[in-house]
C-alpha cells in the first residue's frame, strides 16, 4: 500500500478554513481537473475533465475535530483507499491543513500524488487571496 | 528562404534496427539512403533510456539535471525553454506530429496541455509549437490520435494490446505464437494505424503550408515501441521462424546467468522476477521465462513495425519533393533510447547501461542546397549525444545557439569532432518506484569504454559498477569494474563523469507513473 501525505499552512483560522474543507461539495472550487460534484446520502461523485466519474463514500465528516475521510469506490481501478483531510489548529498563525492518502494499487499513488498537491496549493492561495482582500 | 528542418525519431529504437547499421532483417531503404547522402553517428546515446528525460533533452538541449525531468512521470514545465520557440522566433513554421510525451500520459484530471488538446482535439500547440496533433501506442488515452480512432474507427480499439491491467501495472498478457508478453494480433487496417496516422497527418500539415515558408516538423513516431502490435496485414514480411537469435542472447541458460551474474544486483533481481526497476516492464513479467521462439518473434514484430516506419518516411519525403522543399530540406532521424529484444534474455528497458538501449541510430542528411547530400557521406565515430540536437536545429536554421542549451551542434565529421571536443557522452537514470525502489545510475562513455557507478539507493549500496571495453567486448558480457589491470582507468572515467555531469537542481515530484 502507497502512503502519501501533503500539508500546508494557511493564514487563515482553522474555522474559516473547515468551512471550505468541511463542505464535501466545495472540493470543485479547489480541486483541480474537476468538472461536476454531487453530494448525496454519504456518497461523492465527483466528474473529472476527461468526463471519467469518481465515486467516494464519506467515511468521517467530524466537524469538532476538523477531520474529513473518504473512500474511493470506483469506477476507477482502486482496491483501497483512504483519503484524510485534518485542519488543525496547532497554536501558530493560521492553521495546519494535512492531506493524507493511503490506496492501492501503489501506481495510482502517483497520479493522486501530483493532483493532491495541486489541490493543497490552490485552496491555500484561494484562501490567503480571500484572506488579502478581506485585510 | 532558408532551409526547412525535417526531424524523425521513433521510440525505443535499437541502433541495428535500421540496414545503414548493419541490420540484416527489416528493409529499411528510405533510411539508409539518407545516411547513404549524410552524416551517420556511431556512437550517439540518450541522457537517459526512457522517454520522458530523453524527450525533454531532445528539445530544450539541456541535461536532464537542468530540465529536471528525472523519471518518467515528471512533466516537463511548461515554461521551460524549447528549440521550437526559438525557430519559430526566427520565422519558422512548427509542428511535433506523433509521440510528444513531455508530459505524463496517465492523467485523468487532464491537468496536462497536451493531454486536454488531445482531448478536444484542438491542434494550437504549445511550447514553441505552432501546431501539436499526438499520438501514442494505442487507441486509449487522451492523444489525437485516440481521439481519432474513437470518432472514425471506434471498432479498431480492442485490437490494440491493452497496456494497464485493472491494478494499473504494465500487463505481461501473452499472445501471439509463442506466448511472448505485450504481443497481440492487431485486426486494424494498415492506413488506420499510429504509423501511417503520424505520416498522414505530417504531411497535411505541411500541404497548408506556404511555398515560401520555412518550417521545422518533428515527426515522431510512435513504434517500434511495446506493446507490439502492428497491423496483422502486415505481419508476413517478416516470419519469426526464419529468424536468428540476436547475438547479444547467450543461448545457454549457465553462461547468459553467469553474465547476468557479472553485473549489479539488480540485473539478476529482474531476471528472476524479483524486482522490476522500471514502471513499463510488466510487474509481473519474469525475465527468465523468456523462450528463443519468443525473442524471435517479439523481433520479428519489430522488424515489421520499423519497414512501416521507414515506408511512412517515404511518403513524407515524397510529399515535401513535391512542394519542391528537397533540395533545402535537412532530415535529422533518431530514437530517444533502445530496447534489449533479446539480449542477455531480456525484453523492454530499465536501468540497464548497455548499448542495447544506450546506443541509438542518428542519423543527419544535411540540406544539398547546404553543402550536404551525396558528396556528404561521413560516419562520425566520436561519442554525441541527443543533447545535441536542439543546437544542431539552430545551427541549421542559422540561429544563435541560446545560453541555456548546454549542447553544442553535432560535429560533421570526426575531425570536426575532435576539434570541438566530443570526447564523452553522459547517461545517467533516477528512478524511485511507488514501493520505494530507488536507483541511481551514472555512465561515461569515452575511449571505447562504458563506466557505470551507482549512487546508493534501495538497491545497491554505493560500491558496485559496470565498466566495458567495447571495442574488445561489444556484446558488453565481461564486466571489467572490479579488474585491478582496469582500475586506473576506471578511476579516471569516473572522475571525468564527476567533472561534467550536472546535478538536478530539484528532483520534483513525478505526476504519474508513465
Amino acid at each position: 500500500m502507497a502512503t502519501l501525505r501533503t500539508f500546508a499552512r494557511i493564514q487563515r483560522s482553522a474555522d474559516d478554513v473547515w468551512k471550505v474543507v468541511g463542505d464535501p461539495s466545495r472540493i470543485i472550487e479547489w480541486f483541480p481537473g474537476l468538472v461536476s460534484v454531487a453530494v448525496e446520502d454519504g456518497v461523492r461523485t465527483l466528474t473529472t475533465k476527461s468526463g471519467l466519474p469518481i465515486v467516494e463514500n464519506i467515511v468521517t465528516l467530524d466537524h469538532d475535530m476538523r477531520r474529513f475521510q473518504y473512500s474511493i469506490t470506483g469506477p476507477i481501478p482502486v482496491n483501497y483507499h483512504l483519503g484524510t483531510m485534518d485542519v488543525i489548529d496547532d497554536g501558530q498563525p493560521g492553521c495546519l491543513l494535512m492531506y493524507s492518502t493511503e490506496i492501492t494499487p501503489e501506481p495510482m499513488a502517483f497520479v493522486l500524488d501530483g493532483v493532491i498537491s495541486e489541490g493543497i496549493a490552490n485552496l491555500a492561495h484561494m484562501l490567503n487571496e480571500h484572506n488579502e482582500e478581506q485585510r | 528562404m532558408g532551409r526547412k528542418i525535417l526531424f524523425i525519431t521513433t521510440d525505443q529504437m535499437r541502433y541495428d534496427a535500421i540496414g545503414a547499421n548493419g541490420g540484416r532483417v527489416a528493409r529499411t531503404p528510405v533510411i539508409d539512403s539518407l545516411a547513404a547522402e549524410g552524416i551517420n553517428y556511431d556512437r550517439a546515446q540518450p541522457q537517459n533510456v526512457v522517454c520522458m528525460p530523453s524527450r525533454a533533452t531532445m528539445v530544450t538541449g539541456q541535461n536532464i539535471g537542468t530540465h529536471g525531468v528525472w523519471m518518467n512521470g515528471v512533466p516537463l514545465p511548461i515554461d521551460a525553454p524549447s528549440v521550437a520557440a526559438v525557430l519559430g522566433d526566427s520565422g519558422y513554421k512548427t509542428a511535433l506530429i506523433g509521440k510528444s510525451h513531455f508530459e505524463p500520459l496517465l492523467d485523468p484530471f487532464l491537468r496536462f496541455e497536451e493531454n486536454r488538446q488531445g482531448f478536444a482535439g484542438q491542434t494550437e500547440g504549445h511550447r514553441g509549437f505552432d501546431h501539436m496533433e499526438l499520438a501514442t501506442h494505442g487507441a486509449v488515452g487522451f492523444t489525437h490520435y485516440s481521439k481519432w480512432i474513437r470518432d472514425n474507427h471506434p471498432e479498431t480499439i480492442g485490437g490494440f494490446f491493452q497496456v494497464l491491467n485493472g491494478n494499473l501495472e504494465v500487463s505481461d498478457v501473452a499472445g501471439g505464437d509463442t506466448g511472448a508478453p505485450q504481443v497481440k494480433v492487431n485486426p486494424i487496417e494498415r492506413d488506420w494505424y499510429h504509423t501511417d496516422w503520424v505520416a498522414n497527418r505530417t504531411i497535411a500539415w505541411l500541404d497548408a503550408l506556404d511555398a515560401s515558408d520555412d518550417w521545422f516538423c518533428w515527426m515522431s513516431f510512435p513504434d517500434p515501441h511495446h506493446p507490439w502490435d502492428p497491423p496483422e496485414s502486415e505481419k508476413h514480411r517478416v516470419n519469426w521462424r526464419d529468424l536468428d537469435l540476436p547475438e547479444g542472447y547467450p543461448q545457454d541458460a549457465a553462461t547468459r546467468e553467469a553474465i547476468i551474474d557479472s553485473k549489479p544486483r539488480h540485473w539478476r533481481l529482474w531476471y528472476d522476477g524479483e524486482l522490476v526497476g522500471n514502471y513499463e516492464a510488466p510487474a509481473k513479467w519474469v525475465p527468465a521465462t523468456l523462450t528463443p521462439e519468443q525473442i524471435l518473434e517479439v523481433n520479428a514484430l519489430v522488424h515489421v513495425e520499423n519497414e512501416l516506419i521507414d515506408e511512412a518516411i517515404g511518403r513524407v519525403l515524397q510529399a515535401i519533393a513535391a512542394r519542391g522543399w528537397s533540395d533545402d530540406l535537412d532530415v535529422v532521424f533518431t530514437t530517444d533510447h533502445g530496447e534489449f529484444q533479446g539480449d542477455f534474455g531480456f525484453l523492454f528497458k530499465g536501468p540497464y547501461h548497455v548499448d542495447s538501449l544506450m546506443r541509438l541510430p542518428l542519423i543527419w542528411r544535411p540540406a544539398p542546397s547546404a553543402g550536404g547530400g551525396v558528396d556528404a557521406v561521413t560516419r562520425v565515430s566520436q561519442p554525441v549525444g541527443l543533447i545535441n540536437l536542439a543546437p544542431t536545429f539552430c545551427a541549421i536554421a542559422g540561429v544563435d545557439v541560446p545560453e541555456w542549451m548546454e549542447g553544442t551542434p553535432l560535429p560533421i565529421d570526426d575531425a570536426d569532432a575532435h576539434a570541438r571536443g566530443f570526447e564523452r557522452v553522459l547517461t545517467e537514470w533516477d528512478s524511485r518506484q511507488p514501493d520505494g525502489t530507488a536507483m541511481h545510475l551514472r555512465s561515461i562513455t569515452r575511449d571505447g569504454m562504458v563506466c557505470t557507478m551507482y549512487r546508493p539507493g534501495t538497491v545497491h549500496d554505493g560500491t558496485e559498477g559496470e565498466l566495458y571495453d567495447l571495442a574488445n567486448d561489444p556484446l558488453m558480457h565481461v564486466n571489467l569494474w572490479e579488474d585491478p589491470a582496469r582500475r586506473s582507468l576506471r578511476d579516471e572515467l569516473l572522475l571525468d563523469l564527476a567533472d561534467n555531469f550536472v546535478e538536478p537542481i530539484e528532483m520534483r515530484h513525478a505526476q504519474a507513473p508513465v
